[in-house]
C-alpha cells in the first residue's frame, strides 16, 4: 500500500515541530537570561574588583602623593603587572597632572589619558577605564586612573555561540526523539490506515490491524478490529441479504418471463385455433352471450341463449352429447364428444369435436362449463378416406394374395400333373415300343426297328427335360436353408467319385484340393457339383484324357470354388446364356442335356447369395467358378 | 378273371397303358393270371371292402398284395391306402404304391398312412418292366405275411 506523503503537514513534522519549538524556546530564554546574569555580575565583578584595586592603589600610593615620592608611587603601580588584566594604570597628583604610571607590555603608552576625569567607570570598547579619587582626611590628594580589558563582547558571543551550539544539540536529540514518536505513535497509525485501506479496496473485513503497544494508539487498534469485525459482520449479513433478494429478483424475473411466454403462446393459441370457445353455467345453459358460438352457428345471440344452443345441434347426435355431459357432470371431469354442428358458412352439418371442463367452487359444486369446438371435419373426412382407402388396399393385398397363393396351388398342381401325368404316355411309348420291338421282331425289318429306336430315343429325351424342369421349378418353391454346415471337399469328392463309376478310370484325371467350408444347403450344393462336374466330364470326353482341377479358396469373406476342365469349351460371346434355362451351347447330337444343369447351378448358388460365371476359349477348355459367402458363428 | 378267390395281386390303376405294362411285366414271372385290374380307387375299395360288384366275393381270401396308384380318378391311392391300413383285416395286406409322382408329399404321406414300400415308375420300359418283376418277385414270392388274416 501506498503510504501518503503529508509532508510537513505530517504528524511526525508536528511532533518534530513541537518538540523542537518547545526546546528552542527553553533554550534561548534560559541562555538569554544566563547570559544576561553572567554579563551583568561579569561587569559588576570587573568594576567593583578595578575599583577595590585603585582603592589599594590610592590608599598604598596616599602616603607618596603627600610626600611627592612618584618612584614609591611608580612602584606601587608596577605591583599591578601580578593582575594581567590590568593594562595600565597612572597616578595623578591633584592638580591632575600625571604622577606616576604603569603601562602593561605591548600596551600602547599613549592610552593614558592626559588628564584624569572625575570619578567613574568609563567602559570604551574592549576597555574599562576607572578613574578614583585618591582622598586623605577629606583631602583630594590626587586620582588614580585603571585601564583594564574589558571581556564583554568576548563572553558575550561565547555564550551565544554556547548556546548556539547547545542548541544544535537539542535539535538533533529532538529529532532522535521524532524518530523514536514515528516508530511508537505513527506507524502504529498508519498500519492502522493501511489496514481501513486495504478492506477499503478489497472489501476483505478479516484483515485485522496488529495491536503493537498497550497506549492509546494499542487501544485504538483494538476499537478499529472491533469496527472492523462489526462492519464484516454487517456487510455479511447485508450481502446475504442481498443475495436473497437478487435471487428472489431472478425468480421473479424468470417467473414473469414464463408468465409472458405462457400468455403469449395462450394468446396465438387463441388466435391460432379455430375453435370456438363457449361458457355456460352449472345447468348447462348458455347465459352469457356466445360470440363464436353464435358465429359459428349462425344462431342470433337470444335464440342460443338458455337452452336453445341445443338447437344447432344434430338432432341425432344430441342423446350421444346428453349421456357424456351427464357423466361428466357427475364425476366432475372434461368430457369431449363428436358431434354434427350447424355451420352458417357451409349452411350443413359439420362434424366438430365438442369439449367441455367443469369449474368448481369451494364446495366442489359446478359453477359453469367452458367448452370448445373444434371443427373436425375435414379430418373426419381425410380419415374416413385413408380408412376407405387402406381397407381397399388390404383387400387388394389379400386379393393379391389370395392369387399368389392359389398361382402357387396351380404351379404346384401343374408340377404334380407334369411329373405324374407327362410322364405316363411317355412310358406307354417307350413300354409299347419295345412292347412292339419284342412282339414283332421277326417281322420288322432294320429300318423298321431303327425308327422304333428312335421312338424310344425321344421319349427317353423327353423324360430327361420333365425331371430337369420339374428339378429346376422345385428350386424356386423350396426355401434354402442354409445352416448346416457342408464340408465342400467331402461333398465334391463323393460326387466326383459317384460320376466316375460310370466312366473309364484310365481316361479321366481328377483332382480335388483341398477346399473351404461353407453353410448351406448340402443337398442343393450336392446338385451344383454333380451339374459342373458332370458338365466337365461331358465336355472334355472328347478328349483322349479328361483333366479337371477343382480348387477352391476364401477371399474377402467370400469362398470362391474353380472347376477347369480342358475340354471343348465354348465362345466367350456365348458366355451371357450359359446359364439359362433350356440354353445350349452345343448340338444335342454332339454333346446329351437338356440345357438345366447350369441353370440349376446359378439358381443354388443365387439362392445362396453367391454368383458363378464362367471363362473358356473355343477348343481350350472352360473353367467354372462360383463364390458362396463365408458366415462366421456370429453371422 | 371272374374267380376273385384267387386273386393274388390287386392292381389299382386307372393308366390302361400302365396297368397293361405292369401285367404284362407280372406275367414274365408267371403272376399274370393272379392279377385282378381295378380301374379306380372306388373300385379298389369295393373289391376289398365287397361292396357292389364284388359283394359275393369270399371274405377269407385275400389278396398277398396291393399294387396302388395314387393319381386316380373318385378316389385316390392315398384314400385307399387309407382305408387299407384303417382296416383291421386288410391293414395286414402289403401295399406297395407304383406311382409317376416323385412329390416328397406323396412319398410321405403314403409312408404316415404305413405303406410298405413306394416305387416311382421307371420312364424307360425296360426300368419299368425290371421293378414291376422285383416287387412281384419280393412282396408275393418272397416276402411272408401273416396266415392268419
Amino acid at each position: 500500500m501506498r503510504v501518503p506523503q503529508f509532508g510537513l503537514r505530517s504528524v511526525r513534522h508536528k511532533l518534530l515541530a513541537g518538540v523542537l519549538l518547545t526546546s528552542m524556546a527553553a533554550l534561548l530564554v534560559t541562555g538569554v537570561a544566563m547570559l544576561i546574569y553572567d554579563l551583568r555580575s561579569y561587569h559588576e565583578t570587573q568594576v567593583n574588583d578595578l575599583t577595590t584595586q585603585a582603592e589599594i592603589v590610592g590608599r598604598s600610593s596616599a602616603a607618596a602623593l603627600q610626600f611627592d615620592d612618584s618612584k614609591f608611587a611608580g612602584d606601587n603601580l608596577a605591583l599591578l603587572s601580578s593582575r594581567p588584566g590590568i593594562r595600565a594604570g597612572a597616578i595623578y597628583n591633584a592638580r591632575g597632572a600625571l604622577f606616576a604610571s604603569y603601562v602593561r607590555k605591548g600596551t600602547d603608552r599613549n592610552a593614558l589619558p592626559l588628564l584624569p576625569e572625575t570619578d567613574g567607570v568609563h567602559i570604551k570598547g574592549e576597555t574599562l577605564d576607572i578613574y578614583r579619587r585618591v582622598v586623605e582626611n577629606g583631602e583630594i590628594l590626587g586620582t588614580v586612573y585603571l585601564q583594564s580589558h574589558y571581556e564583554f563582547y568576548e563572553r558575550l558571543w561565547s555564550y551565544v555561540a554556547i548556546v548556539l551550539g547547545v542548541s544544535a544539540l537539542a535539535l538533533a536529540v529532538s529529532w532522535l526523539l521524532s524518530l523514536w514518536l514515528q516508530a511508537s505513535v505513527t506507524r502504529p497509525i498508519l498500519d492502522v490506515t493501511g489496514v481501513a485501506r486495504n478492506v477499503v479496496e478489497r472489501r476483505d473485513y478479516t484483515l485485522r490491524a496488529t495491536k503493537s503497544t498497550d497506549d492509546e494508539i494499542g487501544y485504538l487498534v483494538d476499537a478499529f478490529n472491533d469496527m472492523l469485525a462489526e462492519i464484516g459482520r454487517r456487510t455479511e449479513a447485508m450481502e446475504t441479504s442481498n443475495r436473497e433478494l437478487e435471487r428472489q429478483i431472478a425468480e421473479r424475473s424468470e417467473a414473469e418471463r414464463a408468465l409472458r411466454d405462457s400468455e403469449r403462446r395462450n394468446r396465438t393459441l387463441v388466435n391460432a385455433t379455430t375453435s370456438v370457445v363457449w361458457t355456460a353455467d352449472g345447468n348447462k345453459l348458455f347465459s352469457t352471450e356466445q360470440l363464436a358460438w353464435a358465429q359459428y352457428t349462425g344462431q342470433p345471440p337470444d335464440e342460443c341463449h338458455g337452452k336453445g344452443w341445443r338447437k344447432a345441434l344434430h338432432a341425432d347426435d344430441c342423446e350421444l352429447m346428453d349421456g357424456k355431459w351427464a357423466g361428466a357432470a357427475d364425476a366432475k371431469e372434461p368430457f369431449e364428444c363428436e358431434v354434427r354442428l350447424w355451420h352458417a358458412a357451409s349452411a350443413g352439418y359439420r362434424f366438430v369435436s365438442l369439449r367441455a371442463a367443469p369449474v368448481l367452487d369451494a364446495e366442489a359444486g359446478v359453477v359453469e362449463w367452458i367448452g370448445t369446438v373444434t371443427d373436425i371435419h375435414d379430418r373426419r373426412h381425410a380419415e374416413e378416406e385413408i380408412r376407405t382407402l387402406n381397407a381397399e388396399l388390404e383387400e387388394r393385398v389379400r386379393n393379391r394374395t389370395e392369387e399368389l397363393q392359389s398361382t402357387n396351388k396351380e404351379l404346384e398342381s401343374f408340377s404334380y400333373s407334369v411329373s405324374h401325368d407327362l410322364r405316363a404316355p411317355l412310358r406307354a411309348i417307350d413300354g409299347y415300343s419295345q412292347m412292339l420291338e419284342e412282339d414283332y421282331r421277326e417281322r420288322l425289318d432294320g429300318e423298321g426297328q431303327r425308327l422304333l429306336q428312335v421312338v424310344r430315343q425321344e421319349a427317353s429325351k423327353m423324360g430327361h427335360l420333365i425331371d430337369d424342369l420339374l428339378a429346376f421349378s422345385k428350386l424356386s418353391r423350396k426355401p434354402v436353408d442354409t445352416s448346416g454346415d457342408v464340408d465342400m471337399t467331402h461333398l465334391a469328392k463323393d460326387v466326383a467319385e459317384e460320376l466316375m463309376r460310370e466312366r473309364e478310370v484310365e481316361r479321366v484325371r481328377l483332382d480335388i484340393w483341398p477346399l473351404p467350408s461353407v453353410r448351406g444347403d448340402r443337398a442343393l450344393l450336392r446338385q451344383v457339383w454333380v451339374n459342373l462336374i458332370s458338365n466337365a466330364l461331358k465336355y472334355s470326353g472328347s478328349k483322349p484324357r479328361s483333366e479337371i482341377l477343382v480348387t477352391g479358396e476364401v477371399t474377402n469373406g467370400a469362398a470362391t470354388y474353380r472347376i477347369a476342365d480342358n475340354g471343348v469349351g465354348f465362345d466367350m460371346k456365348y458366355a451371357a446364356k450359359l446359364f439359362g434355362v433350356f440354353q445350349r451351347l452345343h448340338k444335342s447330337d454332339e454333346f446329351e442335356g437338356t440345357g438345366v444343369g447350369l441353370a440349376i447351378v446359378q439358381r443354388v448358388v443365387t439362392r445362396h447369395g453367391g454368383s458363378v460365371r464362367a471363362d473358356s476359349k473355343v477348343g481350350e477348355g472352360a473353367t467354372f467358378y462360383f463364390t458362396l459367402p463365408v458366415r462366421t458363428e456370429n453371422d | 378273371m371272374t374267380d376273385y378267390d384267387q386273386v393274388e395281386i390287386l392292381l389299382a390303376e386307372d393308366n390302361a397303358r400302365d396297368a397293361e405294362m405292369t401285367m404284362r411285366a407280372l406275367r414274365r414271372i408267371n403272376l399274370g393270371n393272379k392279377v385282378h385290374w381295378v380301374k379306380d380307387g372306388e373300385e379298389a375299395l369295393d373289391f376289398l371292402l365287397r361292396k357292389g360288384d364284388y359283394q359275393d366275393r369270399d371274405p377269407s381270401q385275400l389278396p398277398k398284395l396291393i399294387l396302388l396308384d395314387i393319381k386316380m380318378p373318385k378316389v385316390d391311392g392315398i384314400e385307399v391306402l387309407r382305408q387299407v391300413k384303417a382296416d383291421e383285416t386288410l391293414q395286414l395286406i402289403p401295399v406297395v404304391v407304383m406311382t409317376s409322382s416323385n412329390e416328397e408329399r406323396d412319398v410321405v404321406d403314403s409312408y404316415r398312412l404305413g405303406v410298405n414300400s413306394y416305387i416311382v415308375k421307371p420312364v424307360h420300359f425296360a426300368a419299368f418292366v425290371e421293378t414291376v418283376a422285383n416287387i412281384g418277385l419280393y412282396w408275393v414270392l418272397t416276402n411272408r405275411v401273416p396266415s392268419e388274416a
